[in-house]
């Protein structure tokens, strides 16, 4: 029995007793589901084998989805906590474990795969190539984000969640603080993920270095797989120090090593510093992604070209080396000297130049540009005003001295939500709602979508404006409660209902598509959007080797200009049909990562020979991999041309 | 493997041979960062000894120096073996790979001798924000260097069965790679950790 | 045998040596620590250009400029990351 006694949650109630019962109902109707339409083998051999970089984008897709309710029911209960003075709906422990993994799931698994899985599906589409550059590493890039993911799904049911927040500073972090395993969880959760996001960075960076379509230039990259690679860049260069942070910590945790304790020489602000060292850095690697979304809708809708490519595209790769170098904005308050204040506060003030620069160029696209408000459009346009406001409460917390006043307040909150909301999530929906025509063949109800994004902005800005007014005022940041005396009641009441508004908003994108499912007509063409760039050129469903023949390519909107007679109006003629080469599908990368999945799992509870043994099939597996002689197989002219005749592609 | 352009070596002649040789450098990329931040916190700490020794009072310059030159040994070798490669010769080939391995494996001995005798005179790795941070560094090292003899032996092996071919050709062209950005990293251990600290 | 050991590389080899053992006599000549700094990171990057140029080909193929920019970039923020947080740690708090 002492052995099981381990697992058990160490501050149980009645929420997580509810959410236990949810998860394991939910686990065997889906197991029995599956095992009802005998869908196991589909699932395998479709799905979890596959290396087709759309189909691994979709699966991305489901998780951010899920991880995005998730996280949602978190903010709920943190809201409503916090609606009434000296509420009792969470306690202290309960509190502090939600606003943790509300964090972190917002941000690594719901923000993180829903920008992978526009990589995913969109760069590949947009630079004209058959597949990514390493398909079975993106194979097992996304397992190992799922196992990652997993991993951190399951503490709060077995063990306890981790609850030092989603930044984890020592020495709260340490034993000695946080007995439970919640806080092994979130180094080595987060370590696996992060190894995957790593690949997928090294796997984009090449693919848009080599496989672009002939002619297309770097300058003549669509402006999303320019955000895609830069985003990449960042990637790569931020989470090697992620890694070995976790790493550290979790040494800290497992082997009492003095990296961030409090005595014999340990620096526990060393931990601060390494996480937003990553940490700045990762908002550009979510904010980019979701201009390069915007800077690929607006044009569509205000039927122009975008304004001002080029210094979008030096803003952009501007912003990828000051991301690096503004780090200390997150701890003004540590107590490094002035000096140190003084140069990070100017980087960071520098940082909000080129971003200006991004929000004139799509105001220049606007002007005197024939708008078209589809859903997508709308949340653009709702984005620039509200993401304008978040970024200029940015520069005021920039201000080191300032700071003294805002950090760790209700007024910080406020400003990172009011960036990552109307920036990221808004540009995640308009993204989704733009591309869901060539993901699933039909169109999500436009009046349906108006009235979410509309409904969000509502509950968007009475759930945040507030938080502003009391951060100033004083109310901190993560305190569970406050006295009736405080005065924070009624505009904690005004977010409350701000944040039911917005739950409304994603069960109507929910209920959007289902509608749509239902009722939206099937017969909507390649092109339904009249858009501008590659991916609109494939036939919907787009075929495993996306393009028959591959485009060449004379300008930068080279769909448009084919449509439309310009200098790309012959992107396709005179090309014949050759067969062309797709990697093999492979269960290995999936196999690898539940050993990985249990590697972490047995690590968490310090259960060290199991540990031992699944770290051995890991290596089976790479061994497996190195050894093992794979060379794909082909589509044979016949073939493809059958499946274009069907689908009226290449060959009219 | 459509589209081999003889022209080339054999490691660039296939679009998967290049993309992975473009890849694997985009990887080190990530690896400099990765020691960055190792040698980032190794100088955050360097000073932070506790209770426990300091880095001049630990150094010794005997092995520090035998596993540099060792290192450096096997970097040349490595690179020989390469040259090999291009010549078409793969019994040079296998030789300088086996030589280059021999090598890391006496380095790694030299370093396991290294971390023992830290343990023992009391620098283990729990001792000090100092020790912990420079046996992780020096372990992270350790560790990359485990993990390229067992990659090489898995090279050797292919080359040895199914010949030089593009694929092996360009896996032991990548995994040269590997072993030179190694040495870089030790070279930097070398001057900025040991004889710094011996300064 | 002469064919194995190409002039270039083994040029290399030597001058790394060279190097190695320039960086040595920081220890064994007592230097200052402003003097024996200023030697070791000239010889370490010496050192890792040469590894790279030599060694590693990063010139020789098509993708050079994107190898070299990658390196580049790298390196430029490890700098950062290493400057910025001994700005934070040692020189200012």
């Amino acid at each position: 029995m002492e052995f099981f006694e381990r697992f058990a949650i160490p501050h149980p109630s009645f929420l997580i007793y509810v959410a236990m019962a949810s998860m394991i109902i939910g686990a065997i109707v889906i197991v029995a589901g599956i095992t009802y339409l005998k869908k196991w083998g589909y699932l395998w051999r479709e799905w979890i084998t596959t290396v087709d970089h759309k189909k691994i984008g979709i699966m991305y897709l489901i998780v951010a989805l899920l991880m995005l309710f998730r996280g949602g029911i978190d903010a709920v209960m943190l809201r409503y906590q916090l609606a009434m003075p000296e509420n009792t709906f969470l306690d202290s422990q309960h509190y502090n474990e939600v606003f943790t993994t509300h964090g972190i799931v917002m941000i690594l698994f719901m923000a993180m795969p829903f920008i992978i899985f526009f990589f995913n599906f969109l760069v590949p589409l947009q630079i004209g190539a058959r597949d990514v550059a390493f398909p079975r590493l993106n194979s097992l890039s996304f397992w190992l984000f799922f196992m990652g993911m997993g991993l951190f799904n399951i503490s709060f049911v077995i063990g306890g969640s981790p609850d030092a927040g989603w930044t984890s500073y020592f020495p709260l972090a340490g034993n000695e603080f946080s007995t439970s395993v919640g806080t092994n969880y979130y180094m080595i959760s987060l370590q696996i993920a992060g190894l995957g996001t790593l690949m997928t960075g090294i796997n984009f960076m090449t693919t848009i270095f080599r496989m672009r379509a002939p002619g297309m230039t770097l300058m003549r990259m669509p402006m999303f797989t320019w955000s895609a690679l830069i985003a990449n860049v960042i990637i790569v260069f931020a989470f090697p120090v992620l890694t070995v942070a976790l790493a550290m910590g979790t040494l800290d945790r497992l082997a009492g090593t003095q990296f961030f304790t409090t005595d014999n020489g340990g620096m526990d602000m060393l931990w601060a510093n390494l996480f937003w060292v990553w940490g700045h850095p990762e908002v550009y690697i979510l904010i980019l992604p979701a201009f390069g979304l915007f800077s690929e809708i607006i044009p569509v809708f205000a039927r122009r070209n975008l304004y001002g490519y080029t210094s979008m595209v030096w803003s952009m790769i501007i912003i990828s080396v000051f991301s690096f170098g503004v780090w200390t904005h997150h701890f003004f308050t540590m107590g490094q000297g002035a000096l140190t204040n003084s140069v990070f506060s100017i980087t960071t003030m520098a940082i909000a130049v080129p971003t200006g620069v991004k929000i004139f160029n799509w105001l220049f696209t606007l002007y005197k540009g024939k708008i078209e408000m589809t859903t997508p459009m709308l949340y653009s346009m709702l984005f620039i005003p509200l993401f304008t406001l978040g970024g200029v409460t940015g520069v005021m917390l920039a201000m080191s001295a300032a700071d003294y006043q805002y950090h760790n307040s209700m007024f910080l909150v406020a400003h990172f939500h009011n960036v990552i909301i109307p920036g990221v999530v808004y540009a995640m929906l308009a993204g989704l709602t733009f591309y869901w025509p060539k993901l699933f063949g039909f169109m999500l109800n436009e009046k349906i979508g108006k009235a979410t994004a509309w409904i969000m902005s509502i509950g968007f800005v009475l759930s945040f404006i507030p938080m502003y007014i009391t951060g100033l005022d004083g109310q901190p940041r993560r305190g569970y409660t406050y006295s009736e005396a405080s005065g924070y009641g009624t505009l904690n009441m005004v977010a409350f209902i701000g944040a039911m508004i917005m739950s409304v908003s994603f069960l109507m994108l929910v209920y959007n598509i289902y509608y749509s499912f239902r009722n939206s007509p099937r017969d909507i063409g390649d092109d339904p959007w009249d858009a501008r760039s590659l991916e609109w050129a494939t036939n919907t469903p787009i075929p495993e080797y996306n393009f028959a023949v591959l485009p060449q390519i004379k300008s930068r909107e080279a769909f448009w200009d084919h449509k439309y007679g310009g200098k790309d109006k012959d992107l396709f003629a005179g090309q014949k049909i050759e067969r062309i080469h797709m990697p093999n599908k492979s269960g290995v990368p999936f196999i690898m990562n539940v050993f990985f999945f249990v590697l972490g799992f047995c690590l968490v509870f310090s259960m060290y020979i199991p540990a031992i043994i699944a770290f051995v099939g890991v290596l089976a597996c790479m061994a497996h991999r190195s050894f093992e002689d794979d060379h794909g197989f082909y589509f044979e002219v016949e073939e493809i041309e059958e499946i274009e005749r069907e689908k009226r592609g290449a060959i009219k | 493997m459509a589209h081999v352009d003889t022209s080339k070596p054999l490691e660039y002649q296939t679009e998967e041979g290049r993309l992975k040789i473009l890849g694997f450098w985009i990887f080190l990329g990530a690896e400099i960062m990765l020691f960055a931040t190792l040698f980032t916190c190794y100088f955050v700490m360097e000073g932070r000894t506790g209770n426990g020794p300091t880095g001049a009072e630990i150094f010794e310059i005997g092995p520090v120096l035998i596993e540099t030159f060792v290192l450096l040994t096997s970097s040349f070798t490595i690179g020989l073996a390469i040259h090999a490669m291009r010549l078409g010769a793969k019994k040079a080939t296998i030789n300088f790979m086996i030589v280059t391995l021999l090598l890391g494996a006496v380095f790694l001995g030299v370093e396991i001798y290294e971390f023992y005798h830290y343990a023992h005179i009391g620098a283990g790795i729990t001792v000090s924000g100092f020790t912990s941070t420079l046996l992780t560094t020096l372990g992270t090292h350790g560790l990359h260097v485990t993990f390229g003899l067992f990659w090489g032996t898995a090279i050797i092996l292919q080359i040895a069965k199914r010949g030089l071919n593009n694929v092996t050709a360009n896996k032991a062209f990548i995994f040269s790679l590997y072993w030179h950005f190694l040495d870089v990293v030790w070279i930097f251990i070398f001057s900025f950790i040991y004889l710094k600290g011996m300064l | 045998m002469a064919q194995f050991f190409p002039k270039g590389q083994v040029m290399g080899f030597i001058f790394s040596l060279v190097l190695t053992v320039a960086a040595m006599l920081v220890y064994f000549l007592d230097m200052s620590f402003g003097m024996g700094m200023a030697v070791l990171i000239i010889t370490a990057f010496l050192q890792a250009t040469l590894q790279l140029v030599v060694f590693m080909h990063a010139g020789e193929s098509e993708d050079k400029w994107a190898i070299y920019i990658n390196v580049v970039y790298g390196i430029v923020i490890a700098l950062m990351t290493v400057f910025g947080s001994l700005l934070i740690f040692n020189w200012d708090m």
